[in-house]
């Protein structure tokens, strides 16, 4: 495009593509809030006194010696599944995005005009496992693998590989091809052509990402407690099945901890690395200079050798039994787990459609609810913004003024970090404590831990701001509000939006884990077939999830495309 | 391309740990406390009541199991019903304390499974429905009762609880009431605590419980008693009960589910620490238990479409 003659550029149409969009996200958003709005009476003022025992507590946590030592073997234990599961699922989906990327079919069958068709095959087939909770995949490991920590680290390594391949394949789809269709012309054979072009330059990116899935590995093995492996999870369930608030609290700060301390690693260390943000969606944007990290940063090094020692040590205080991978008796109960499914069976086919919808409708919501909120909370939880000297900060510079820009600073960091440390289910009683039961309470739980992570990763991308456009403006004496609108905005928001289509997906996904609202959708149903062991119909209501994430993953990829 | 070939050592170093383990976690040994000699006898357990007991609870039990059985005994934590019985079934777990409904399906998946004991409370076992005051529903006289709470909203407590769920939507069915006559869909608060605090609250205007946990929160003063009362118990019925896998004989001997029993049997409220066993559990004695006692929960199961 830059090499054509000047035109004149058209005015936009009155309705065009990105405004489109936001009318169906209006609308969307509209529909499923008259799905909540049948029932007359939301807000239960009787429970107030319940939430305030709850966030009482807070002041109190449980400090006793014995909770202590039981708290923080549970937190190393967390720390060394999550470590685990994000190395396989790493491992799985770095061969995976391979696999589902465009470009590495292009490069290995140049002549057949097969390449899209085969990736995004592929592409479908990685949607099957992500659709699937954690969860049921913790369950369905243990009716193969019985009671081992292996079924913990399957459970989050397989649908997590899934979400890395998908997230791994766009990154290398989107990254310059010129370099190595330079080296696939000269002959260069495709495997290693990869390795001197692709990957070199998609791998700050690659590693950043793996920091990101690190941190929601620890969540998720946080929610995972279910299967006899111990850590924050079981003691969080155990807890939270007699309401014990004060030793709750102990262990929500526990993840506090442990999700501040990988968030602020994996900050620091992709900061000395000079890689972008850890979640680099939407990049169609010729990779920016930045400044690299000399080669050999001792920091760097040091940081390095310490995660490479953890890894081992991960292994060994896991002492996962992988011979059950390939023993005997896995196959066999294998086979019982594919008699017992098969043929599926199509009773609850009828009930199915609206229960769809009702996820549906619950994760528009609360994607509605993280969005707007991760929007808000983004820029003064982003370093560069309202605290002194930041780009929109006053001219005040009193000390009154910079203790509280830093306190508004620290106060929205650590709201957000409670909000996503703290498990769905959780959020969920706790909502349903104010709330009529219906799908809002469930939305409202979802909404509040996934605008923690948003929050957090929105305030990276207005962190991540190029600098120079806003202070031009600035230095023009435009208004702080107006510098806003038309400065920061713009260069920003596609990137929310971005981010906020890629959690939508998460969300209809964690619709299962907050059955307890009274209306779980297709989450629900899934549970009850989960207890009742009714394998054939459950595997309907698998089918109807990833039917679901078909569809998510469609409208999210079309919209994303569509703000580019 | 000199720095980029060095990254790539470095993913490649990163990477190697793990197929450098992997082969030598599984020549190690399984089991840490025992040596290769003996299989120890894994029990498992429900959470249902006071979870965060069970650390303590299993402790004791295992020990007290370790020196009548003179095998060793591990307590392995399961807090999911369906991984329990999954766990059951495959063998993982020899001896589970299961609730009613769970134990039916567990021994359904395992042939030659045996109910052994109960608690002396397990054998007459009984729910209550609670109500919030605001909701102004009279306690009820007798099960035809129940139809007054149509148009209600309900909470159970987890889907596969017996006292929490599957009887007390049994007793609803027989008084003619279905689970579409209540206002919204059924609540499932995954917990007896759970169930008390939201019915509390006003979420939920009616919820089923266990009346043993009921009881106790009362007596414990955690029930705000001017919000929430019960407004009937439900007739009696058979729950807990321990289920010991017939794998275990192949370990351990053919009368090891005989020795087993009278173990548990065997705990003794006069002995001080054995005592403190049988209160962890809520019960003053173990008694025993046959698989038959548990038909009628078996019919429930499948007329509720718990059990396939």
């Amino acid at each position: 495009m830059d090499n054509k003659p000047l035109q004149t550029v058209p005015r936009p149409a009155w309705l065009h593509q990105r405004l489109r969009w936001a009318l169906i996200a209006l609308i969307a958003i509209a529909v499923s809030l008259c799905a909540v709005g049948l029932q007359p009476a939301i807000f239960n003022w009787n429970g107030l006194g319940q939430l305030w025992r709850f966030l009482a507590a807070s002041g109190q946590p449980d400090l006793s010696a014995e909770f202590l030592a039981v708290v923080l073997r549970a937190a190393l234990t967390t720390l060394a599944y999550a470590v685990c599961s994000t190395c396989l699922s790493l491992l799985i989906g770095a061969v995976g995005g391979l696999l589902a990327s465009e470009v590495w079919w292009l490069a290995v069958l140049p002549h057949q005009n097969l390449h899209r068709s085969i990736s995004s095959t592929i592409r479908m087939i990685l949607a099957i496992p992500r659709a699937i909770h954690e969860l049921i995949w913790g369950l369905f490991f243990v009716n193969i693998l019985g009671l081992d920590p292996l079924v913990a680290i399957l459970a989050i390594a397989i649908p997590y590989g899934a979400i890395v391949a998908k997230v791994f394949s766009e990154l290398l789809d989107e990254t310059p091809r010129q370099p190595l269709f330079a080296l696939l012309n000269s002959g260069v054979p495709a495997a290693n052509a990869f390795i001197y072009s692709l990957i070199p330059q998609a791998f700050l990116n690659f590693v950043s990402y793996a920091f990101y899935r690190f941190e929601c590995s620890i969540r998720s093995a946080a929610v995972l407690g279910i299967i006899g492996a111990g850590g924050l999870g079981y003691e969080i369930l155990l807890s939270l099945q007699s309401l014990r608030y004060h030793q709750l609290w102990t262990l929500f700060l526990a993840l506090f901890v442990l999700n501040g301390a990988v968030d602020w690693g994996s900050a620091w260390l992709r900061h000395r690395l000079g890689s972008p943000t850890r979640l680099d969606l939407n990049l169609r944007r010729p990779t920016r200079s930045r400044k690299q990290s000399k080669p050999g940063d001792p920091l760097v090094l040091g940081a390095g050798i310490g995660l490479l020692a953890l890894i081992p040590f991960s292994f060994w205080y896991v002492a996962a039994d992988w011979t059950k991978l390939w023993s005997p008796r896995t196959a066999t109960l294998l086979a019982e787990v594919g008699q017992a499914i098969w043929p599926p069976r199509l009773e609850t086919l009828p009930q199915l459609g609206p229960l769809l919808l009702q996820t549906l409708a619950m994760s528009i919501l609360a994607i509605a609810i993280a969005g707007m909120g991760g929007v808000l909370l983004a820029f003064p939880a982003a370093r560069n913004f309202w605290s002194p000297n930041g780009l929109l900060a006053g001219h005040t510079t009193s000390g009154l003024g910079r203790i509280w820009a830093w306190t508004r600073l620290l106060l929205t960091r650590a709201f957000l970090l409670m909000a996503r440390a703290i498990p769905a289910p959780i959020w969920a009683l706790v909502a349903l404590f104010v709330l009529f039961p219906g799908i809002l309470p469930g939305a409202v739980a979802l909404g509040i831990h996934n605008l923690g992570i948003l929050g957090r990763l929105m305030a990276e991308v207005v962190e991540d701001l190029d600098p120079r456009p806003v202070v031009a403006l600035k230095a023009q004496g435009v208004t702080a509000p107006l510098l806003f609108l038309y400065g920061v905005l713009p260069l920003t928001l596609t990137r929310f939006l971005a981010y906020i289509l890629y959690r939508w997906e998460v969300c209809t996904r964690e619709t299962v884990i907050v059955g307890l609202v009274g209306a779980g959708g297709l989450g629900r149903l899934l549970t009850e077939q989960l207890s009742s062991f009714d394998y054939q119909n459950l595997l309907v209501t698998l089918a109807g999830f990833v039917v679901l994430t078909f569809v998510v993953d469609w409208i999210s990829g079309t919209a994303r495309r569509a703000l580019r | 391309m000199v720095y980029c070939a060095k990254k790539l050592l470095i993913i490649a170093t990163l990477l190697l740990p793990i197929v450098a383990c992997a082969p030598n976690r599984s020549a190690a040994p399984t089991g840490e406390t025992t040596g290769e000699a003996q299989q120890p006898l894994v029990t498992g357990a429900i959470p249902d009541q006071d979870p965060e007991k069970l650390q303590r609870l299993y402790g004791k039990l295992s020990e007290y199991l370790e020196q009548e059985l003179g095998v060793p005994v591990e307590y392995k934590p399961v807090t999911d019903y369906a991984a329990a019985v999954t766990a059951f079934k495959v063998g993982d777990l020899g001896l589970v304390w299961f609730g009613g409904l769970t134990g039916v399906q567990a021994r359904l998946q395992v042939p030659g499974a045996e109910a052994i004991a109960q608690r002396d409370i397990d054998a007459n076992f009984h729910s209550v429905f609670i109500a919030n005051k605001k909701a102004g529903i009279q306690p009820l006289t007798d099960i035809n009762g129940l139809q007054s709470l149509k148009g209600r909203t309900i909470t159970f407590g987890s889907e596969s609880s017996t006292s929490g769920r599957l009887m007390p939507q049994y007793f609803l069915q027989q008084a003619g009431v279905k689970l579409e006559d209540f206002k919204g869909q059924p609540g499932f608060s995954q917990s007896h605590d759970a169930t008390i605090k939201l019915v509390e609250a006003g979420t939920y205007e009616v919820g089923a419980l266990n009346e043993q946990v009921w009881k106790s929160r009362v007596a414990a003063g955690e029930v705000d008693l001017n919000q929430v009362d019960v407004i009937w118990r439900t007739p009696a019925y058979y729950d807990y009960h321990w289920v010991i896998n017939p794998a275990v004989t192949e370990h351990y001997g053919a009368d090891f589910v005989e020795k087993v029993q009278a173990a548990l049997l065997k705990l003794d409220p006069n002995v001080p620490e054995q005592k403190e066993i049988l209160e962890l559990f809520g019960a003053s004695k173990f008694i025993a238990t046959e698989n038959g006692n548990y038909q009628q929960i078996e019919a429930i199961g499948r007329q509720i479409g718990k059990i396939k």
